[in-house]
């Protein structure tokens, strides 16, 4: 019996090593972008892979792909692979802004076109890269300013709380730079009394949200500065009785930043008051092109901008068809 | 004869063969001598964390803390050597004294958690699982979550150069290899393995030799962290969060048992290797990341498969 089993067992471990030779891609002729995503685990990141795909095909590229599943050393190897593999061109989400520099170092030395997605580096002028990033500091205060007005409607003084991503991430920082510049204009509307670290973590923004809200029950302002924390939040606003909508009493004015699905079925349901919605489709557009151009000898320039722009209940109908996240709710 | 081949210590080393051989033919670039460098530069980080695990496994135990000590060694490195704001910026000793630091908060780390197990009688699940979590917290709330970078270019070539980094993975390889083999402490881990009960009627010192081998667990964790950093030229709070799969993964793929006393470096230096090629290939030929997800946890779930076989097969 003993033997019996142990017999299938090594056909089994053999079989799939030889199906594996006839699997992947067979030789491919189009030139090759290598697209390494630090994951995958957001309606984010999934729309922008997506849409890139789109733009690599419309452009006349096949993509090769790695997610790194929120691990630095895993990408290093993963772009270490794709030089291996002699790619055209990489565009990346890195990790953070710091742990990519040696990526990117050992992309400019293969002589291979590296474009960031999303998220830019720190790793000042040895660096050749160019970096397609939302106006997270722009996007933010705008987006806070639209909340502090709905705020000064109602004649009385909000209590707020933020949700901070991860500060090792430049767009952390810069989400939560834009919101303080907003705040700190308009101190005789709003008091931040909430300061909340998520790392991106939707657990731990739960429980920051629901300690806030037990210390602070009169939070009735939440700025997060990602979409896909929000239902984290929601949850904790109604374990607390306060999740209502615009116009109801006991509305907890409530803002993001991102766009996505859930924001959107929020916005059309009357919870929302605002999101900075990121263009997707710029940047994945954006990101394709500046391959393209540094293949043709061009040299983009080293951050493009996109500007992105606010939505709420007041300019939904015209602006939803430019909203990645409605594609997502349908 | 498949039997035998199965149950040999040079199964996953066949396997290793059988995969080149297999998929280098059809896949671009994964038999090139730079892909080859690069996944030997891949593997070493990871080897020495699964060695450390190994030792912990041989005793019929396991330290799921190894990832929160990479992270939280790594962090105290950086901020001992930063050129910005670091304890000795620029000082000719710094690079020696972090590197020295790391290994001993790793070892201190990995010691706590073995005398919480071996003298509280405290579940190894529960102690390292607790400490994985405490130290995860200490690290992000100590470094606010920021990177640390600026890191003396001394330090990166310990990761960076080859050279430098197989001596140290090579070299720890060897004194953990000499520790299980040779030493006493390597046939008591053995037998508190195999029954702890008979080995503490045997004599064997088994709270001080269970303590030992987290906290040579921990040592390993803080050595893979030097390479880690190194690589990385960054102190990540973060620094290896999700790489337990693939240390207990390449530890039971090697031979180690999930049940205790029986385990080797050398099976798990296959295991390593074995489980960095998959990914390399896999990588290569340019599969679906879920995909290659799932093919590496059937590897695992295989491997544990066969563990259980063979500890049924010595029981009956």
């Amino acid at each position: 019996m003993k033997s019996s089993r142990r017999s299938i067992l090594l056909p089994l471990c053999a079989a799939p090593l030889l199906f594996l030779a006839g699997c992947g891609p067979s030789a491919p002729k189009k030139p090759v972008i290598g697209v390494s995503f630090e994951t995958l685990q957001t309606e984010f990141w999934v729309a922008g892979y997506d849409a890139i795909k789109k733009e690599c095909a419309a452009q006349g590229y096949d993509v090769a792909e790695a997610v790194a599943d929120g691990d630095a050393g895993k990408q290093l190897e993963q772009i270490k692979s794709f030089i291996t593999r002699k790619v055209d061109g990489i565009i990346m989400v890195p990790k953070d802004a710091k742990t990519c520099v040696p990526m990117i170092k050992a992309a400019n030395t293969a002589g291979i076109p590296i474009v960031l997605f999303n998220r830019g580096a720190d790793g000042g002028p040895d660096i050749r890269t160019t970096a397609v990033v939302a106006d997270n500091i722009g996007l933010t205060k705008l987006t806070v300013e639209h909340m502090i007005a709905e705020a000064r409607k109602t004649g009385r003084k909000h209590t707020a709380a933020i949700l901070l991503g991860d500060l090792g991430d430049l767009n952390g920082m810069a989400r939560r730079d834009g919101a303080e510049a907003a705040l700190s204009a308009a101190p005789d509307v709003v008091e931040v009394v909430a300061r909340i670290p998520t790392e991106w973590n939707q657990e731990k923004a739960q429980a920051g949200v629901v300690n806030a809200l037990q210390a602070h029950p009169e939070i009735d302002f939440i700025f997060t500065s990602s979409d896909f924390l929000f239902p984290s939040i929601t949850s904790a606003l109604k374990s607390a009785g306060k999740y209502h909508k615009a116009g109801e009493p006991g509305h907890v004015i409530l803002g993001g930043f991102d766009g996505d699905a859930t924001a959107w079925r929020m916005l059309q349901d009357g919870y929302l008051d605002a999101t900075g919605v990121q263009d997707v489709y710029f940047e994945a557009k954006q990101s394709v092109q500046a391959i393209a151009d540094q293949r043709a000898g061009k040299t983009p320039a080293p951050s493009i901008l996109d500007p992105g722009f606010v939505i709420h209940r007041g300019n939904m109908a015209e602006k939803s068809s430019q909203m990645w996240g409605t594609q997502g709710a349908k | 004869m498949i039997q035998r081949l199965v149950s040999s210590e040079f199964f996953v080393l066949a396997l290793c063969v059988l995969l080149l051989a297999g998929l280098g033919p059809f896949t671009p670039g994964l038999l090139s001598a730079e892909n080859l460098t690069n996944v030997l530069a891949a593997m070493l980080p990871l080897l020495l964390v699964a060695a450390g695990q190994t030792v912990v496994l041989i005793g019929g135990g396991i330290d799921l803390s190894a990832t929160a000590i990479i992270a939280f060694t790594s962090v105290t490195g950086a901020k001992i050597m930063t050129l910005s704001g670091g304890w000795m910026p620029g000082h000719p000793a710094a690079v020696p004294v972090a590197a020295g630091v790391m290994l001993l908060a790793g070892f201190l780390i990995g010691l706590a958690n073995g005398i919480a197990i071996a003298w509280l009688r405290m579940s190894a699940f529960i102690v390292t699982m607790t400490s994985l979590m405490a130290v995860s917290g200490l690290t992000v709330w100590a470094t606010e979550s920021k990177n640390i970078a600026d890191l003396p270019a001394g330090f990166l070539a310990l990761g960076q150069r080859p050279p430098s980094a197989l001596a140290i993975a090579g070299g720890s390889l060897i004194l953990i290899h000499v520790l299980l083999t040779k030493s006493i402490f390597g046939r008591w881990l053995h037998a508190i393995g195999h029954n702890a009960r008979t080995a503490r009627v045997s004599g064997v010192p088994v709270p001080a030799v269970t303590a030992l081998s987290y906290a040579v667990s921990g040592l390993s964790a803080g050595a893979a962290a030097i390479l880690l950093t190194g690589r990385l030229e960054t102190g990540s709070p973060v620094l290896g969060q999700t790489m337990m799969l693939d240390i207990i993964g390449a530890a039971v793929i090697g031979g180690s048992s999930l049940f205790g006393g029986r385990g080797n470096v050398l099976w798990t230096v296959s295991g390593v290797l074995f489980l960095t090629l998959l990914d390399n290939a896999l990588n290569l030929r340019g599969l679906s990341h879920f995909v290659i997800m799932m093919i590496k946890g059937a590897v695992i779930l295989l491997a544990a498969g066969l563990d259980t076989l063979r500890r049924s097969g010595q029981t009956e």
